[in-house]
């Protein structure tokens, strides 16, 4: 009666690199289903709760980087270890010695996954020899979650937290697969105490889960790969072939493209933990409502900005700190530049932050001047001022995510001169006639952004109390929704590959 | 507890009005105005300098309060 095709079954589950298991797939969903009540049924035994999960979360990253997930077993056991050594070590001068070799064996493995073509590049270019470039697979998330780890030892070395004594448990926080691919980079001192409580999914966990969940399928699927597929890649892809009308509009919906499509997959990644009785750490905050470059890092991808000023910004800072000022712009540099290599190896990455790092570089030494200016004008603390440095510091940033988007910087370049040399803006009501359903799109996915977060909350609110079924209805509506509009494959995020 | 004389270099360091903060040991730095990350710097080389006392970097780093970092000092200045 039921003619059942296992093999297909069998290859739908089995891994496959251009096929990970993404949040808005019917996959994941139909599995995400059975993990839950799974989930609920074992709600009173923890043991199998947590193995559960752990196993749920191996196979999800086992479909995303088949064989590599043995890579995560191994980061789990060494930095497990790691942890305890250093934290039973009496002699600060071995603590050091055990935090350099664990920083090194990190670091030398998402470097070797991540940077090793790189390096070949620049000797290659530098006439230092000539080497073909290696065929590495790219272990996903493996930013994420050599962070993720990394987080943990050395809060043991800066006595932040004492390790913990359940290798299991330290598992869990590794594996968790709603932010192994693409965080957030979770604390483990926030996130291990978690695991021993008791499962506790209260109304207003489950009315903000449902909340996260939808509006990130809504920024995914709706905004950023619709915006993405439509409009931006077409313009990007050959920006001569645009006008400087169209290339600015790209530049705009880029920024809110990359934004939709992170803080969406963060948004889904904190729902769903929220529904499994995890509260994950915020990861986004109206980035683009930021008065300044810094106030955007504090908005922006929150877990990776905050690992970034604890565990390299603040220790070269304290290391020049003879050089007053100086300590923060070598400090700043410095940063940027990794973080700008943490997204990718590549030139225009290491371009994009140190573009970030000369930003705050600049401001630092305007400050002073800034502040008199503006008292001396009487718009000091202002409505106007504010909306004036938000404005600004958007087209800033705007810039920056030119060099984030494009391969080369003759193409960056291009997107320029267009603007630049062939904006006119006569050419306004042609576009939005021309593009109306992106420039709709464009101006309410950024109305939005700057609604207040009392609205998020009301919402949030309201979803708690209404009755099941009817969060059921809604998810399901926004589900199909999505599903209409998603004009081509789900696309994958863009910090996947990172 | 805070003495006195940290208070007023913190609130010197900060251009905070004596008074217009108030620091306990459990205050983090991020809740006093004016203490952010870049600040940071001029407040602890503010303190070394009145102290004539020199911290190593992993001391400061370790520190995750206030209290912290008046514990730092006495130990530093034998109080």
């Amino acid at each position: 009666m039921f003619n059942i095709d296992f093999q297909k079954i069998i290859d739908l589950l089995k891994f496959d690199p251009s096929d990970p298991l993404l949040f808005g797939s019917s996959l994941f969903l139909v599995l995400f289903f059975f993990l839950l009540l799974f989930y609920r049924i074992f709600a009173s035994s923890k043991n199998a709760r947590i193995l559960l999960l752990l196993f749920f979360s191996l196979y999800f990253y086992y479909k995303a980087s088949g064989i590599y997930f043995l890579l995560l077993i191994f980061s789990a056991t060494i930095n497990f270890g790691f942890g305890k050594f250093i934290f039973e070590t009496k002699s600060q001068v071995v603590k050091k010695v055990l935090l350099i070799v664990n920083v090194v064996l990190n670091l030398g493995l998402l470097g070797y996954f991540k940077y090793t073509n790189f390096f070949i590049e620049i000797i290659n270019d530098l006439k230092l020899g000539s080497f073909d470039p290696i065929d590495i697979f790219l272990p996903l998330g493996i930013s994420f979650y050599t962070f993720k780890a990394m987080n943990y030892v050395l809060d043991i070395y800066l006595e932040a937290m004492e390790p913990t004594k359940s290798f299991r448990d330290f598992s869990l926080f590794v594996f968790f697969f709603p932010n192994i691919l693409a965080g957030p980079i979770d604390r483990a001192s926030q996130f291990i105490p978690q695991i021993e409580e008791d499962l506790a999914v209260t109304k207003e966990d489950i009315g903000k889960a449902l909340l996260l969940i939808m509006s990130g399928l809504v920024k995914k699927i709706i905004i950023a790969d619709y915006l993405s597929l439509n409009f931006v890649d077409r313009v990007f892809d050959s920006p001569l072939r645009f006008t400087g009308v169209e290339n600015l509009f790209a530049l705009y919906g880029y920024g809110l493209q990359i934004y939709c499509d992170f803080s969406g997959y963060s948004d889904i990644a904190i729902g769903i933990s929220l529904l499994l009785g995890f509260k994950l750490r915020e990861n986004f905050n109206s980035p683009y409502q930021a008065t300044s470059i810094a106030d955007f890092w504090r908005r922006w991808h929150i877990s990776l900005s905050s690992w970034l000023l604890n565990y390299l910004f603040r220790p070269i800072q304290m290391k020049f700190r003879d050089l007053k000022m100086f300590s923060n712009i070598i400090a700043i540099l410095v940063t940027f530049i990794l973080c700008g290599l943490w997204h990718g190896a590549s030139w225009m990455f290491l371009f994009w932050g140190l573009l970030h790092g000369f930003y705050m570089s600049v401001s630092l030494f305007l400050q002073k001047p800034k502040r008199m200016l503006y008292t001396k004008l009487g718009i000091l603390n202002s409505k106007f001022l504010k909306v004036f440095q938000v404005i600004i510091t958007f087209h800033l940033l705007a810039i920056s995510w030119i060099f984030f988007r494009v391969k080369t910087f003759a193409e960056a370049s291009d997107i320029f001169n267009q603007i630049y040399g062939f904006f006119d803006y006569q050419i306004i009501p042609q576009f939005i006639e021309g593009y109306t359903p992106t420039f709709i799109l464009i101006v309410v996915g950024y109305v939005l952004h700057f609604l207040p977060r009392s609205l998020e909350n009301k919402t949030a609110e309201i979803l708690s109390k209404i009755n099941p079924m009817f969060q059921a209805v809604i998810l399901a509506f926004v589900i199909w929704l999505a599903a209409q509009i998603r004009s081509a494959e789900l696309q994958p995020f863009i910090y996947f590959q990172f | 507890m805070i003495s006195e004389r940290m208070y007023k270099i913190i609130c010197k360091t900060l251009g905070l009005e004596p008074g217009e903060v108030e620091i306990k040991d459990e205050t983090l730095a991020n809740q006093v105005p004016g203490w952010d990350s870049l600040n940071h710097v001029n407040v602890i080389t503010a303190i070394e300098k009145d102290y004539a006392v020199r911290f190593k970097s992993i001391e400061v780093l370790k520190c995750k309060n206030v209290g912290d970092l008046q514990k730092l000092v006495d130990s530093k200045t034998n109080i």
